[in-house]
């Protein structure tokens, strides 16, 4: 048992390792990853109640976070990992009883955390009783608990996996024939956005070059070999061509609290760009990116600076020592200038993030 | 999503059966960080908070090593401990840590390597770095490369990491650089040469087979040698059977990649990504921890992957502060950009922090300013001190008030006292209690050796000044500054002057450098159009279109040069008189003096005259004026003289009659007019000047001040020629016997210049390339030199000399030549004379009787060769001047008349640098050109053509090369190969002129490929110098039979050339 937490213990700390050396890198497979390692921890785990579970699980997930704090998905997973946990604890332990409908009023609704979800029906019917704290076997809530909640747990994986499609799903009402897009960076998202509303649609892209990381580049390669007619254009011409562009497409990395967002350097512009020429600016983004936080836009580091030499070769001696080169990976772009979250829950405007987040999470949770 | 997307290779390596190892010399080797490392290894200084070690630690860590020796000598158990105490060890990160300790008697690297096979812990490929690397490359792919090469290739031994920065960059160290030659398709390194920064270095050697057998060769003097090394499991063994390998680089892999025995192989990598430096020295210090700052090494920064595991916020202006609200910051402090700053610090109010790194638990008190200053952990900086460019010890305490000028290093637990005032570059430590001094005593001898130096300084601990600088109630000890007594035993990376190119915050901009940092306009023109030029030479194929844009190119060059020449000489005048001023109250020798002298020459591209009049006037205002007493006077010149005037002879050629003048002209104008007699009479009894000398002086119509405006300064022209006038009746009287009068005295200038005595050669040489130089750059005076050189018939020199006179002066100096080349089998000789066998058949004057043996600049092969960065000098000199100086082209074609400019700058310039003489045929006697048909001749033709080329290509860039010069030897059944010798500004881009090793023709073999001049195709050999590639040529003709016995005499030949010549250089270069 000791080797098992052993194992679990080791994988963490891989995960860590990777994690702040930037090896494992993206939103999406951060979050896969951190699904992983859990499902491992839970499975190694030993605990006699839910909240030496629950601690268990926030421990892990702290570590995870503070190894790379900007990876947001990380600590999204956990959060909804833990919310799943315990709706899948509070099924079990209450029956269908605990389904009591309370009534929606103005005055307790943020009370009242979760509207939607407690409406839906227990995935697994637990039957057998389950005691916890049972002095005789310290396991038995372990294991009649464990095999739903690993259930749960491939639930957020299948989530993860599928999210592509599911965001894709309405492609098509979003898109229109012969409409102009102009997307910028490579978001995986987006790609297959794109790709499927081809199935349906005629419509020309323009992808911007997206500097310093010329990710644009990929994003047009990848969309013409699909059949899409791509346009390649740079950086300082979308505020030229805006004026024909009937519709902004754009990935996140992580979408806040209040609306606002994190995307890759260059959305700022294009999305500020088309406030100005009142171009509708669409967001394709997975939930798992729904993050409850939305001060960081304050924290100057949040943007993630990665290293100058993408700007600056490093052979330029004479420069390297008289020039200071930032070079931010994200932009923050504010929520007024989005108008549209398409989530594989939905499409949300940025009003009503908020809500989501707390469907999503636990308000526990927050700080882990 | 983040940049460095780069996974999956870590499971890749981990599915290997085998364990990748690593190996850390957790040992610097020497003593650059003292007194910081006295009291800890260098490995466990802090860099940006966090142990050099951790960083390296991370560094392998991030390239999935699994296994990692630490091969620790001082302070083992420091070492031990904090690996102990470290993340590192935990069992939840899977690596394996093993420190080894190895003896006292470990001095280098070699000798760790060879412990290391003794031990035999190494099991399959290994990665060898030093313990103060700071690296995000990823060395696993290296490790795939390497061994993927392994699989194809057994005799791969070795992979190292290089890092292309720019010529100048502060990461890469000045005093310690290389220059490797790979090979531009396998990145194979088929030549190393280390090169110091100071004495700078000027030439690298690159053997000739290189060139010949690799198409495409990069030469690269821009590359930041990771200390990264990934090596076979043979390496260790071939440092065992190799006892004296030292060091890794300099010896290693030169001795691998020298060694005709080992037939090993070492290749590069170059990285393209990452980052990787090494903390070798206190500069590199400061640039690795500013690197970090500047986040050159993501993701291991201090907000992201720190490696001591803190975690830091990242504020605005790449600001770290410690996370968890620990750090106190007074309102009114300021904090500038690329500061970082440890937990637990306070910093109180007005202090200013500019580009610091503070550790942990420090306290900086109210009004204190920091500029770049790096202060380890518990420091106490004291109120209203201002620190800049140093580095501060853990714990010390700075008093009140405290003033540490730039590049102090303070070490541990120093105290010190209230306004404590060190000065620049001061060292200090704690002085050690009485036990503490027994107890070190009993230790090893490397400590005490270094304990020598430490006692040395609390000897001289008592005197009031200390106390002034280190204040009061210290317990510090000051360091000696300057070189150490024993400076001459020291490697020569080691010494001081090296060294303080390698020590923090020290700009050394005092020592006379050259590098491409303080490049001109023009010399960016020049190189450009040498660039031009060299790609039509190797192309052969000469289009219009080409050549029209290499004259556009080189046109607006040569105005340019033009106005860089005249502030080039002005600064010039400036740095000399500095130069001597220190040098005169610093007390150097005079052999120190003459290379800092010529190294600013070169520097400032001026003619030797005015070097010479520097000279001259600095020594003159140096004399001190005594009034009244004459003997006292006299006394006065006479030790001035004594002491400094050798140096005037020293300063790159002897010309007594120029010095004599010079200081004529400088008494005129200065208040020691009346000293001008008793100064030459010192100069006379010297040696210095002789009596023909000053007769052949005054003789000259410039003596007498003729051409002078009718002014005060014309009038005391004429004062000293009068006194001069005075002096040689003197000498009349004295020597009755003697018959020569002042007419003749062209006679008495050639008697010396006959003599087969080598330092006579030596003088001629110096008189020759003085004279030529003159001639381009003043032009007004050598008809008297011309005269000293040409044979007695010779028409007294005037101004309008025409190549009629001028061509005789060559054959005068023959004779003396040709014995000595005969002699001395020198080679050099030989190269030089195809070169100039080249020109004489060009010239269409060249119809002169004697030409038919040897050509006259053969006297610049001297027995003796004048030390090399002499001989470099003028040919910078004339090469780049001449084209500035149009007006002197007259004088200049009186020598070689109808070559274009250009042209015949290079091969004169060739001629002179090509000092170092080797082997020359006395059997075959270069027999001359009188023109292509012979078979003998074919030599003379194919340098001719090379010049014609060279002259076409000149002639469009109108500049020949200057920095670059490869010999190009007349390739003689006889003749060995000799490396070619390749001129580079020591931390320079260099070009390589058209004339790059071009085999001569005929029935020899060069490479196994014979060539043949007529139909000579150019093979190119582009090469990278930096980022700029540059064509040269290689003949190449049809195959011809391979001559297996001429090639091993060949061989034979040539290692014997290149002993001695190496020797020769090391002699010059003294």
């Amino acid at each position: 048992m000791s080797a098992d937490l052993h194992g679990s213990q080791r994988a963490v700390e891989t995960l860590v390792s990777k994690l702040r050396r930037r090896q494992v890198v993206g939103s999406r497979e951060a979050a896969l990853e951190t699904v992983l390692v859990l499902r491992q921890v839970v499975s190694k785990a030993r605990f006699s109640n839910i909240d030496q579970l629950i601690s268990l699980i926030r421990s892990v997930g702290k570590r995870l976070v503070e190894a790379q704090p900007k990876e947001h998905s990380v600590g999204n997973t956990v959060r909804k990992l833990l919310h799943h946990i315990r709706e899948e604890y509070n099924t079990a332990m209450t029956g269908n009883a605990s389904s009591s409908k309370t009534v929606y009023s103005i005055s307790n609704f943020v009370l009242q955390g979760q509207p939607r979800k407690q409406n839906v029906a227990p995935k697994s019917e637990a039957t057998l009783t389950l005691k916890e704290n049972d002095p005789d076997d310290p396991d038995s809530f372990a294991r009649v608990l464990k095999p739903v909640l690993m259930e749960a747990i491939q639930d957020v994986l299948d989530e993860l996996e599928t999210v592509y499609d599911n965001i894709s799903k309405n492609a098509k009402d979003h898109i229109h024939s012969d409409e102009i897009i102009l997307t910028i960076g490579h978001s995986k998202t987006v790609e297959t956005f794109l790709k499927v509303a081809a199935h349906h649609r005629s419509f020309t892209v323009i992808v911007a070059e997206t500097g310093p990381s010329y990710n644009g580049h990929e994003m047009a390669r990848a969309l013409s070999s699909a059949g899409i007619s791509s346009f390649l254009v740079p950086d300082s011409s979308i505020y030229a061509i805006m004026s024909r562009v009937n519709k902004v497409i754009i990935g996140a990395h992580a979408i806040l609290a209040n609306g606002g967002m994190f995307a890759i350097t260059g959305s700022l512009l294009a999305a500020n760009a088309a406030r100005v020429h009142s171009t509708p600016v669409v967001v394709c983004a997975g939930q798992f990116k729904l993050t409850p936080l939305w001060n960081l836009y304050h924290d100057f580091g949040a943007l993630d600076f990665a290293d100058p030499s993408s700007v600056l070769g490093f052979e330029e001696g004479n420069l390297v020592d008289k020039v200071d080169v930032l070079n931010p990976y994200y932009d923050y772009v504010g929520p007024e200038l989005v108008d549209v979250f398409i989530t594989n829950d939905g499409d949300h405007p940025p009003s009503s993030v908020y809500r989501l987040i707390k469907e999503t999470y636990d308000d526990d949770d927050h700080e882990l | 999503m983040p940049p460095k997307s780069s996974s999956s290779k870590e499971k890749d390596l981990t599915d290997e059966d085998e364990v990748l190892q690593a190996v850390i010399l957790a040992d610097s080797f020497n003593k650059r960080f003292k007194p910081l490392t006295s009291g800890k290894p260098r490995c466990l200084l802090p860099v940006c908070n966090a142990t050099l070690l951790d960083w390296t630690f991370e560094s392998l860590a991030l390239a999935g090593v699994q296994e990692i020796f630490v091969v620790c000598r001082s302070y083992p158990e420091l070492v031990k401990a904090a690996i102990r105490d470290s993340k590192w060890s935990k069992p939840s990160l899977g690596l394996k840590i093993v420190s080894i300790i190895t003896s006292k008697e470990t001095f280098t690297p070699g000798d760790a390597m060879r412990d290391i096979y003794t031990r035999g812990i190494i099991t399959s490929d290994f990665v060898l770095v030093m313990g103060d690397l700071v690296s995000n490359i990823r060395i696993d792919e290296v490790v795939r490369v390497h061994k993927e090469r392994r699989r194809t290739n057994k005799d791969a031994i070795m992979t190292m990491v290089v890092k292309p920065s720019g010529v100048v960059h502060r990461t890469r160290s000045k005093g310690e650089s290389a220059i490797f030659v790979l090979d531009a398709e396998t990145s194979e390194c088929l030549h190393y040469e280390h090169v110091t920064g100071y004495p700078p270095k000027k030439h690298a050697k690159i053997p000739r087979e290189i060139l010949a057998e690799h198409p495409e060769i990069e030469i690269r003097n821009d590359l930041i040698d990771c200390g990264i090394d990934v090596c076979s499991v043979e390496v260790p063994s071939l440092f065992q059977d190799n006892f004296d390998y030292g060091d890794i680089r300099r010896d290693f892999v030169h001795g691998v990649l020298t060694s005709d025995l080992l037939m090993k192989s070492i290749h590069c990598y170059v990285a393209r990504e990452g980052y990787a430096a090494r903390v070798a020295d206190t500069r590199s210090y400061d640039s690795v921890s500013k690197d970090i700052l500047a986040r050159w090494t993501f993701p291991l920064v201090p907000d992201d992957n720190h490696p001591g595991g803190h975690s830091y916020e990242h504020i605005r202006g790449n600001k770290y502060l410690a996370k968890g609200n620990s750090v106190v910051l007074s309102r009114t402090c300021k904090v500038g950009s690329n500061c970082l700053i440890g937990a637990g610090t306070h910093i109180a109010d007005n202090a200013n922090i500019q580009a610091s790194v503070i550790g942990q638990r420090c306290t900086i008190e109210a009004n204190v300013t920091l500029r770049n200053v790096y202060v380890f952990d518990d420091a106490h900086i004291g109120a209203g001190s201002v620190i800049e460019y140093s580095i501060v010890g853990s714990n010390v305490k700075v008093g009140e008030g405290s003033t540490v000028a730039r590049g102090c290093l303070i070490g541990d637990d120093v105290i010190l006292g209230k306004n404590a005032k060190l000065g620049e570059f001061e060292r200090v430590s704690r002085r050690r209690d009485e036990g503490e001094a027994d107890e070190s005593d009993k230790e090893d001898e490397d400590e005490q050796s270094e304990d020598s130096e430490l006692e040395e300084a609390e000897a001289r601990q008592d005197s009031e000044s200390i106390t002034a600088i280190i204040g009061e109630g210290s317990n510090a000890i000051v360091w000696p500054k300057g070189p150490r007594a024993d400076e001459e035993d020291l490697d020569e990376v080691e010494r001081y002057n090296n060294q303080r190119l390698m020590r923090i915050g020290d700009p050394a901009s005092d020592l006379p450098l050259e590098y491409e940092g303080t490049e001109s306009d023009s010399d960016a023109s020049e190189r450009e159009s040498d660039e031009s030029d060299l790609e039509m030479h190797a192309l052969s194929r000469i289009s219009s279109a080409t050549s029209t844009s290499a004259i556009s190119t080189s046109t607006p060059g040569l105005n340019i040069h033009t106005l860089h020449d005249a502030a080039a000489y002005s600064e010039f005048q400036a740095e000399v008189t500095q130069s001597l001023d220190r040098a005169f109250a610093e007390g150097h020798s005079v052999d120190n003096a003459a290379v800092e002298l010529k190294t600013l020459r070169m520097a400032s591209n001026v003619p030797l005259r005015k070097v010479r009049e520097a000279v001259v006037a600095s020594i003159v205002e140096r004399i001190e004026v005594v009034e009244g007493d004459a003997a006292a006077q006299r006394r006065e010149i006479s030790k001035m003289v004594g002491r400094w005037g050798p140096l005037i002879d020293k300063i790159g050629g002897v010309d007594p009659v120029e010095t004599i003048e010079v200081l004529q002209y400088h008494c005129a104008k200065s208040a020691r007019l009346p000293l001008f007699g008793q100064i030459l009479a010192a100069l006379y009894q010297d040696d210095i000047v002789e009596e023909d000398d000053i007769r052949a002086w005054h003789a000259r119509p410039e003596a007498k001040g003729e051409g002078l405006k009718d002014t005060s300064f014309a009038e005391n022209v004429k004062r000293c020629w009068l006194v001069g006038t005075k002096m040689i009746e003197q000498f009349n009287e004295q020597e009755s016997s003697e018959e020569e009068s002042g007419e003749e005295d062209s006679d008495e200038e050639e008697q010396p210049s006959k003599k087969p005595a080598a330092a006579t050669a030596q003088a001629a040489v110096g008189k020759k390339e003085e004279s030529s130089e003159e001639e381009s750059s003043s032009g007004d005076d050598e008809s008297g030199e011309d005269d000293s050189q040409d044979s007695e018939d010779d028409a007294p020199a005037t101004k309008a000399a025409t190549a009629a006179p001028s061509q005789p002066s060559k054959p005068a100096s023959t004779p003396a030549s040709t014995k000595e080349s005969e002699e001395e089998e020198s080679e050099g000789s030989e190269e030089e004379e195809s070169e100039d066998d080249a020109l004489a058949p060009s010239q269409p004057a060249a119809s002169k009787p004697s030409a038919s043996s040897t050509t006259p600049a053969v006297s610049a092969a001297p027995s003796a060769p004048p030390p090399v960065p002499a001989a470099h000098a003028p040919a910078l000199v004339s090469s780049t001047a001449a084209p500035a100086q149009p007006s002197t082209q007259d004088e200049e074609s009186s020598e070689e008349e109808s070559e274009s400019e250009a042209s015949d700058k290079e091969p004169a310039q060739t001629a002179q640098s090509q000092a170092p003489p080797a082997v020359a045929s006395s059997k075959q006697p270069v027999t001359a050109p009188s023109k292509a048909e012979s078979e003998e001749s074919e030599g003379s033709e194919d340098s001719e053509e090379e010049e014609e080329s060279e002259d076409d290509a000149a002639s469009r860039a109108t500049e020949p090369v200057p920095q670059a010069q490869v010999s190009t030897p007349k390739a003689s059944t006889e003749t060995a190969r000799p490396p070619a010798t390749i001129t580079t500004q020591t931390e320079s881009v260099a070009t390589i002129p058209a004339a790059v090793p071009r085999p001569r023709p005929g029935p020899d073999v060069v490479g196994g490929q014979p060539l043949r001049p007529q139909q000579a195709a150019w093979r190119r050999h582009s090469i990278h110098f930096g980022d700029k590639v540059l064509k040269s040529g290689t003949t190449t003709g049809e195959k011809a039979r391979r001559v297996v016995t001429t090639a091993g005499r060949q061989m034979k030949k040539g290692i014997l050339t290149i002993l001695r010549r190496n020797e020769r250089e090391k002699q010059s270069t003294r």
